[in-house]
């Protein structure tokens, strides 16, 4: 079916939004005594430091603080899965966007004038930039610059190779693809005045930040506070801390709310980016096109410090195992090294993506080979529903992988597009498949919360921890709770992402819509008894003829109460229902468990590649999406849209190469991404054949669309042009290289 | 006050323009952006620094009429000027209909993006009852929007475009 | 009503700019060489290109576009006179420009983006070799250019040659070239709002063919295969192949892939001014 937006179903907080009164992180320049904050970045990306001077920055105009490594109160360090990126560095810079110190002053232009006078002396050490030989160089950290290796294996590789008829091997590339979200990293700091702080910034995880934070700035947990604040994009980005330290021990030292918000070229040079992959994999198949074995060895790079690398690492390999296929045998590895190349972290398909255009280019390799319609190819392997993952777990699938596929066969992109009168343009039709799990992954604890209550206005007030950059989350629990309760928009406050509130975990991994609607189903209920226990009590009604409505409570058709009369005469206290669930895993401590809650998708790409410089446009996009319910349309869309269109940048245009250990691009100019007019017109299908008994009929659409987008790009640009890109983004050139090349050998 | 014959280096010089229907006088710099104008001003949120050098348009703001980046303006060239941004523009049919459309259509995520890409097309929107022949998508492509991939904005330019082809 | 604005914080390091608004181009001549100072037109340019490197000039001449002969377009004997300050959303919209350079005001569609356009000169985009140099240049405009020795007229191509830091650009002048047939071709890194990576103009003049190009390699007039093509009997025959190779190679357009790009966009354009399309 196809999914419409469903015009009018405008969303909470969508006027303040376009009339730009929406007050994000960086628009809190009223507070009385505001400073505002800078920081000193390396000049290197690698180097000692040998000395950090700060008297002269100190006696600049307007400066009321300068800290350094010495100034931070607590531990110097932070990182979501290892700590290990000072704060501010103490003896040694790894990357040409570490922090060495911060300043506030009274206005920007003051800091960073104070920022230009502060002295340092480095002394360059080699500068780690190739991935491919970095554990042969000096380590960054401890003893080696292999952060981790991990593999996961089935059955006998080598011998499953020994019996297949056909066997292709290549090696594919990944960008370094960069969030770029419109709203830099930034927020404030507010000094509580009990010696506490209150953070205002863009960010994923209100609580984890907290927990950091008190332990960076020497605190108590209970003395930082994060407040939801609107951000301006995040995909990922804005996962690890950012600004939040500086600007937290600035504010501890001054006493005054410090308000940091870096520019783009700062944007660009410190924040994380996607883990560039470089891989061979190499597959076979049977004379009947049975996928038999698969190897994958692969090397990615994570830049200076660890971050969630480790995690993506473990979701590249899953998604390397070619997770909708059943595939005998297999064997895939995959390194993570450091390097001086910036810092890689959490991306919007985290690793997985990488994988699945290699896999999928695989396969279409595999189907070329056997002279195979490569739908069929896939047909003949793709898994049922009855069948397990392939690491061997329980898989909760919303529908049949064959259903996704032969929707995508069915799509209307396959008819050939009428050609230009020149024959300028190489048109061509290719398509892609991906799966997607739900929920954070191997060994890092899932958990969830949230609240309902009522307020003393009489509101039902629903309050999660998770943060909204923009993803609609409110709009989704708005609905959901007005099918169960029968309400209206209208009566709902939905409260986001404060740490005091409920902890949901991080808004990330696309598992924020499964939780809400888990802690919704057994919430609702719960509240929904208390409050008609209440009314019964105060209208003398039995409360079994009571139920809750639009507007208030109702009883033989009308209403009897109103959510405003039960606060004021009831006891709304006693309304406030908590619960926590933990993400669904498989049953039994079936391993792995982020990959229980599958999705899937299949894009369909049409492109037209200009025969002339080797330029390509994507001119169409056609999704079919398996992803359970939808609850909230214009939502769900955008989410599949968004993340379909970041993965064309991928594709065409975007990364962020180095030199040195230097990123080559600093701003909007150089890092290119999609324009209005760079975007294809898409369509999306729902495939939902959740059974009725699914206890989760609500997936998170969050990364979908992303996953399938780029190989069937280049699926596409091979039915166009017979040639195959490998390596990402697609560079025109080779592309044009390649076409004259066979030009030639045709004449 | 004197006024130098030589400007000192740092001399800041009154700008003086329109904001939103209010006259408003300044003494800046005179290389100051517009964009810092109005952000420092305290009362402008809706132009935001995305990128300072004119390529992301959340800066879009019109000035005298016209979409601008407002981070490529110079103090200099505001003085005697009109400058409206959204904040102003409440009451504005075009503005009105822009808006509407946009949110009707979820054309929209995190929204940072979107004060300048309705800006823009309320510019577009003047343009073409100038008689002018403007095409909408075309008067976007200065905005670039990381959340959406742009779909509800297509959908919404295709319900203006219907409107305005109507009138 | 007056109000005063608070709180103003600027974030970069512009308050020490200065900026001079003569009353006149002679003044404005004479402060740019007191001051060794540039000029500003839209800015457009000037700006990001100053805050990447943060390194800004301690003064600017802000030229006005109510001078005479600054602004707007004039159909005379000799052609079309542009004025160096008329911006480029404004020369998109001339009606002059569609009966002199039909292609022009769609293609400017693909140059920078629309509030650019607005603020943005044409004569900024010729000095700052943008993608309307490479038309200029091979329309053979004739600049008008104002300095302290005073006022002359010549070739665009010259006056790149031996431009003088005061050179102030009053507008140009281009030739009649009503019925001549032009083509145009921008290749960036996407489809719109894109940094150039080439742009390409083909002009044929009912007897002769004119190709220049600006971009990654600098702006160029292709003199030899101009001579190749012209020499030819019939223009769309074939590829201009190694010719423009050579003549790119040799000029600073160093990419490979880009000159293969080049060699086939030039293919094109010429096959397009051939067939009058
Ligand atoms: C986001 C963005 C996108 C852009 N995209 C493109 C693009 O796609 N294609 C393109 O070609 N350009 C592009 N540009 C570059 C630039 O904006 C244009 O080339 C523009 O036309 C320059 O004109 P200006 O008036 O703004 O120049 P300014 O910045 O004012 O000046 C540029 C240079 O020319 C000198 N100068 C200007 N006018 C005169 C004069 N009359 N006499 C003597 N000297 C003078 C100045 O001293 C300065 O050195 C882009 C710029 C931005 C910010
Ligand atoms: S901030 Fe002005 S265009 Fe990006
Ligand atoms: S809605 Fe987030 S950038 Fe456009």
């Amino acid at each position: 079916m196809e999914l419409k937006p469903q015009p009018g179903m405008a969303g909470t907080g969508v006027l303040e939004r376009i009339e730009g009164r929406f007050g994000y992180a960086t628009d809190q320049h009223h507070l009385p005594g505001l400073l505002h904050g800078a920081i000193l970045r390396s000049r290197h990306a690698h180097a000692r430091l040998l000395r950090v001077d700060t008297s002269r920055a100190r006696l600049m105009p307007g400066v009321r603080a300068v800290v350094t490594a010495a100034d931070v109160p607590g531990l110097n360090r932070f990182g979501i899965v290892v700590r290990d990126q000072p704060v501010l560095c103490e003896d040694r810079v790894r990357y040409e966007g570490d922090a060495i110190a911060a300043v506030a002053a009274d206005t920007v232009e003051q800091a960073r004038a104070a920022l230009e006078v502060i002295d340092v002396d480095y002394a360059p050490l080699a500068v780690v930039d190739q991935a491919e030989t970095a554990e042969q160089m000096s380590p960054l950290h401890g003893e080696s610059n292999l952060l981790a290796r991990e593999a996961f294996e089935r059955g006998d590789t080598d011998a499953a190779f020994a019996r297949c008829e056909v066997i292709v091997e290549h090696h594919y590339q990944t960008p370094r693809q960069m969030h770029a979200f419109m709203e830099t990293e930034g927020g404030v700091a507010i000094p509580d005045n009990n010696g506490g702080v209150i953070f205002r910034v863009g960010c994923q995880s209100g609580h984890r930040d907290a927990e950091q934070l008190a332990d960076i700035l020497g605190l108590k947990p209970s003395q930082v506070t994060v407040e939801a604040t609107p951000t301006g994009g995040a995909f990922g980005g804005k996962d690890e801390l950012t600004i939040q330290p500086a600007a937290g021990i600035l504010a501890l030292q001054t006493g005054s709310p410090v308000l940091i918000h870096l520019d783009r070229f700062e944007s660009c040079r410190t924040g994380i980016k996607r883990h560039p992959v470089s891989m061979i994999m190499t597959t076979g198949c049977d004379r009947q096109g049975r996928i038999l074995a698969h190897r994958v060895d692969a090397l990615l790079d994570t830049g200076a410090y660890a971050s969630l690398g480790p995690a993506v690492l473990e979701n590249f390999l899953d998604h390397a195992t070619a997770p909708l296929y059943r595939i005998e045998a297999y064997s895939v590895s995959g390194r993570l090294v450091y390097t001086n190349n910036g810092v890689s972290g959490a991306f919007r398909g985290f690793g997985g993506n990488q994988a699945t255009f290699a896999v999928e280019s695989q396969i279409d390799a595999l189907a070329e080979k056997l002279a195979m319609c490569p739908m069929e190819l896939r047909r003949i392997n793709l898994r049922t529903v009855d069948e397990p993952g392939s690491r061997g777990q329980v898989v909760r699938w919303t529908a049949p992988p064959s259903n996704v596929l032969a929707e995508a066969g069915a799509s209307p992109l396959w008819a050939p597009a009428g050609s230009d009168l020149r024959r300028r343009w190489l048109t061509g039709t290719g398509m892609a498949m991906g799966a997607q799990g739900n929920g954070l992954g191997d060994g890092l604890p899932d958990s969830g919360g949230g609240r309902v209550s009522l307020t003393a206005e009489g509101r039902i007030r629903l309050e999660f921890g998770f943060s909204d950059y923009g993803q609609n989350l409110a709009e989704a629990i708005t609905c959901l709770v007005c099918e169960t309760l029968g309400c209206v928009a209208g009566d709902i406050d939905v409260v986001l992402g404060n740490s005091r509130g409920p902890d949901s975990g991080p808004t990330s991994a696309s598992r924020s819509s499964v939780l809400i609607h888990g802690v919704l189903a057994d919430i609702l209920p719960r509240w929904n008894d208390c409050v008609r226990d209440q009314a019964a009590a105060l209208t003398g009604l039995p409360r079994d003829q009571l139920h809750s409505g639009p507007g208030g409570l109702f009883a033989g058709g009308r209403q009897v109460l109103s959510y405003r009369e039960l606060a004021e005469k009831g006891q709304p206290e006693q309304t406030l229902i908590d619960a926590s669930q933990a993400f669904p895993v498989a049953p039994e401590g079936n391993q792995p468990v982020g990959r229980y809650l599958q999705l899937q998708i299949s894009t369909v790409a049409r492109v037209a590649v200009d025969r002339l410089t080797g330029r390509v446009r994507v001119t169409d996009l056609h999704h079919i999406t398996a992803a359970g319910r939808v609850i909230y349309p214009p939502g769900y869309l955008g989410q599949i849209e968004g993340a379909a269109i970041m993965g064309l940048g991928m594709a065409l245009s975007e990364d962020m190469p180095t030199r040195q250990g230097h990123y080559l691009a600093d701003n909007l100019d150089q890092y290119i991404i999609p324009t209005m007019q760079d975007v294809p017109d898409q369509r999306v299908d729902v495939l939902d054949n959740t059974p009725t008994t699914d206890r989760f009929p609500v997936r998170g659409v969050g990364e979908l669309g992303i996953e399938a987008v780029a190989p069937a790009i280049c699926s596409a640009i091979e039915a166009a042009t017979g040639i195959r890109v490998r390596h990402l983004p697609v560079d025109a050139g080779y592309l044009l290289a390649e076409l004259c090349a066979q030009e030639e050998t045709c004449s | 006050m004197t006024r130098h014959t030589q400007p000192e280096p740092c001399a800041p010089e009154q700008v003086t323009f329109e904001l939103n229907g209010d006259v408003i006088s300044q003494w800046v710099s005179p290389a100051t952006t517009l964009l810092d104008i109005l952000r420092g001003s305290g009362r402008i949120t809706s132009a935001r620094a995305g990128c300072r050098i004119g390529r992301c348009g959340a800066c879009t703001v019109l000035l005298n009429g016209q979409a601008v980046p407002g981070c490529l303006v110079m103090a200099w060239q505001v003085s005697g000027g009109t400058v409206e941004t959204v904040e102003g523009l409440a009451e504005d049919p075009d503005f009105v209909q822009v808006r509407d459309a946009l949110a009707t259509e979820s054309a929209l995520q995190c929204g940072y993006c979107t004060p300048g890409i309705a800006v823009s097309l309320v510019s577009g929107l003047r343009q073409q009852q100038n008689g002018d022949v403007v095409d909408l998508e075309e008067a976007v492509t200065g905005n670039l929007c990381r959340c959406t991939g742009y779909g509800g904005l297509k959908r919404a330019i295709a319900v203006l475009t219907e409107a305005s082809s109507e009138t | 009503m007056s109000d005063s604005l608070s709180n103003l914080n600027p974030v970069t390091a512009r308050r020490a700019i200065r900026v001079l608004r003569p009353d006149s181009p002679d003044q404005a001549v004479s402060l740019a060489r007191q001051f060794s100072a540039s000029y500003t037109a839209g800015g457009t340019w000037l700006q990001p290109t100053h805050e990447r490197d943060q390194c800004w000039p301690e003064t600017l001449v802000a030229l006005n576009s109510s001078w005479p002969g600054f602004r707007g377009l004039d159909a005379g004997p000799n052609g079309l006179t542009v004025g160096a300050l008329t911006s480029l959303a404004e020369l998109a919209r001339q009606a002059l420009i569609r009966d002199y350079l039909p292609p022009l005001a769609m293609f400017l569609n693909r140059v920078a983006g629309p509030g650019v356009r607005t603020l943005g000169t044409v004569g900024g985009n010729l000095i700052v070799g943008g993608d309307l140099s490479a038309l200029a240049m091979a329309l053979d405009v004739r600049v008008d250019v104002i300095n302290h020795t005073g006022e002359r007229a010549l070739p665009f191509s010259r006056w790149l040659r031996e431009r003088a830091s005061d050179d102030l650009l009053r507008g140009f002048t281009i030739p009649d070239c009503r019925g001549w047939r032009i083509s145009l071709e921008k290749l960036g890194y996407r489809e719109r709002f894109s940094p150039t990576r080439a742009t390409l103009a083909c002009v044929h003049d009912g007897d002769r063919v004119r190709l220049a190009v600006s971009g990654e390699g600098g702006l160029l007039r292709l003199v030899a295969t101009e001579t190749f093509v012209n020499d030819r009997a019939d223009l769309a025959s074939g590829d201009v192949g190694a010719v423009i190779d050579r003549e790119l190679a040799a000029h600073g357009w160093q990419d490979a892939h880009l000159r293969m790009a080049l060699r086939r966009m030039t293919t094109e354009l010429l096959s397009e001014v051939a067939l009058g399309t």
